[in-house]
């Protein structure tokens, strides 16, 4: 077996807390990423998904309270926008770019792309890219395939192709991956070393699994255990140094109590000094600059081998 | 005439008595002087290994790859920081996906123990006992000593045979015990861990093919309290605490702050002893020595 393929995507080992610097100094990053789809599961956006009251707050109300909040704490965020949302909403999404966050492409319908033959879904992202790019006036820089409430899994779904294919689209980023709590490398091809960087995400941070989850009338509310979550990571990163991170969907936390108790933590978070909050795009820049695969990715020489008898 | 619900009750009967026959317990279980109760860390290194088992996609592999990537150095850092010796049930392959994780591990007097080669125990006796050779070099290689505890099913017959003289498994009683197999044989101390004290049914989403609706994800706080009061209860009896965790799980940095709380305010007590699970099972096997086995 040539590496570890279909175990490992990236090295033996994480940076170290100590290795780890933020832009003039700053202690800890914080990243905000905002998740418009309303996809429910593996289909991606059905029809059903778009005439909802739940889908109109998500667009309005929900989506300028949230906007709302991020101005008070002057707080900039990436906003994941699937091709097909982007065409129908333009409008909100444009005012998104006015007030200076990022918008990154998630998905032509943020359906389930891990069984797509690999053109269909070069295609896709194509496709999206170049809606995302028209209403927006540029080319997205960042890619993301978030989960949803109908998911098996909670990590968000891509097929063995879909790094492969972002970086031949020219993509910078994925935007969420789990094995690490900083920005790391997932390699598609061990002897090129080439790798796609991918910025850390967990669904214990992200309010879609607390908030009438797995799905309103037979969910369960949570908020109080996402809140002690945020705060929890918060302060531990921030003492280490390293990464927080939050995902937020306008159409749960932009309700009511929801809204104050996201209020409440960014307002926790303003008492802190040294904080970097840069969008997805601003970050991985960093990170590619500072923390470059050449050197950074330290892929050791596999050890792994086959046997009879067990899983190749 | 000898009725079916006759039939029943004796069939149901001599079931539960062998079943409960196999079990000795130690009523009167204490520690070395000075010692109240026995706290053992274990670690079940699963990584990405069981999530490539059951063939779960390439994010859940990445979630796993947290624990051997950055979850097992933290909790080491954090165990060597409290003078805790901790037990580590590694697969046998993640000697080949972590050798430098289990080496610091070694390094810091942690101890190496059996989790099974890939998470699994063939049925085939020749490959069970294939996988149990195999995952038995690989601890060998990598910490200089065999293992002789394990968490799996795989046969006491065998363990034995290789040389273990514990596993760390179920629940038949809160302190450690012995259990022999089938056939009265093959006895080996268990050191009982339970679900309530298990990081991954709190924390872990899609634990073992578990439905959406019946998702077990909380914060560390409801589980600092949960495992708090577990421990004071047993501190109270003198008795016996084993956590289980998952590098990929508690490794994440708001949990390593939660245990480091929990191990902090454990500290505060006189009596806690934080061995690792060979040292819990020597301690059994001299001063309460099993019964002698069925010939």
């Amino acid at each position: 077996m040539p590496w570890k393929e279909r175990y490992t995507i990236s090295d033996e080992k994480s940076l170290a807390d100590d290795e780890i610097r933020w832009p003039q100094g700053a202690r800890c990053c914080v990243g905000v990423t905002v998740d418009l789809s309303v996809a429910a599961g593996p289909d991606g956006i059905r029809a059903a998904d778009l005439t909802t009251p739940e889908a109109e707050f998500g667009a309005n109300q929900g989506l300028s309270a949230l906007l709302a909040v991020l101005r008070r704490y002057e707080l900039k965020a990436t906003f994941a926008v699937p091709g097909v949302l982007a065409h129908i909403y333009a409008d909100p999404v444009r005012a998104v770019v006015t007030e200076g966050h990022e918008i990154a492409a998630h998905g032509f319908k943020h359906e389930d792309v891990s069984g797509l033959e690999r053109d269909v879904e070069r295609e896709r992202i194509v496709r999206t890219t170049e809606i995302l790019a028209e209403i927006t006036g540029r080319r997205p820089t960042g890619w993301f395939s978030l989960p949803r409430q109908g998911d098996p899994f909670a990590g968000g779904t891509i097929s063995p192709n879909t790094m492969d294919l972002l970086l031949d689209a020219g993509y910078a980023y994925m935007g969420n991956g789990l094995a690490d709590d900083v920005p790391h490398y997932w390699v598609t091809d061990f002897a090129s070393r080439r790798a796609m960087l991918t910025l850390p995400y967990y669904y214990h941070f992200d309010d879609q699994f607390f908030l009438m989850f797995p799905r309103k009338g037979t969910g369960l509310e949570h908020p109080d255990a996402l809140a002690r979550n945020w705060k929890a990571e918060f302060d531990a990163q921030y003492k280490r140094g390293r990464h927080f991170h939050m995902t937020l969907h306008p159409r749960h936390i932009g309700w009511c109590n929801r809204l104050q108790l996201l209020d409440e933590f960014l307002s926790y978070l303003r008492g802190f000094p040294g904080l970097w909050n840069p969008t997805g795009e601003e970050c991985a820049r960093y990170w590619l600059a500072t923390y470059p695969a050449s050197t950074y990715l330290r892929l050791e020489p596999s050890i792994w081998r086959d046997y009879p008898g067990s899983l190749s | 005439m000898i009725s079916q619900l006759d039939r029943d009750l004796a069939e149901l009967r001599q079931v539960s008595e062998s079943y409960a026959a196999r079990h000795q317990f130690i009523p009167d279980f204490s520690y070395p002087p000075g010692v109240r109760i026995a706290v053992n860390f274990t670690l079940d290194f699963d990584s990405m290994l069981l999530r490539r088992l059951l063939n779960e996609p390439p994010m859940q592999l990445a979630k796993g790859e947290f624990g051997g990537r950055v979850g097992i150095w933290r909790l080491i850092e954090l165990f060597d920081a409290h003078k805790v010796k901790a037990t580590i049930f590694t697969p046998g392959r993640a000697c080949e996906l972590y050798p430098q994780a289990l080496r610091a591990a070694v390094a810091s007097g942690h101890e190496i123990a059996d989790h099974m080669w890939e998470h699994r125990v063939p049925k085939e006796p020749a490959l069970e006992e294939d996988h149990l050779g195999k995952t038995v070099a690989a601890i060998e290689e990598i910490s200089g000593r065999r293992p002789v505890g394990t968490r799996s099913g795989h046969s006491a017959a065998l363990l034995r045979k290789h040389g273990f003289i514990y596993r760390s498994e179920g629940s038949a009683d809160q302190w450690p015990h012995y259990v022999v197999d089938e056939n009265g044989g093959n006895g080996l101390v268990h050191l009982p861990f339970h679900y309530v004290i298990d990081d991954a049914m709190f924390f872990s989403f899609a634990w073992l093919g578990s439905e959406n609706a019946a998702q077990r994800i909380t914060d560390p706080e409801r589980v600092f309290e949960l495992w708090w009061a577990a421990f004071r209860q047993q501190y109270r009896e003198g008795g016996y605490l084993n956590i289980c965790m998952h590098p990929f799980v508690s490794g994440r940095a708001l949990r390593v702050a939660m245990l480091d709380r929990l191990i902090t305010r454990m500290k505060e007590l006189p009596g806690v002893w934080f061995p690792s699970c060979e040292e819990v099972a020597c301690w059994c096997l001299e001063r309460f020595p099993p019964r002698a086995e069925a010939a």
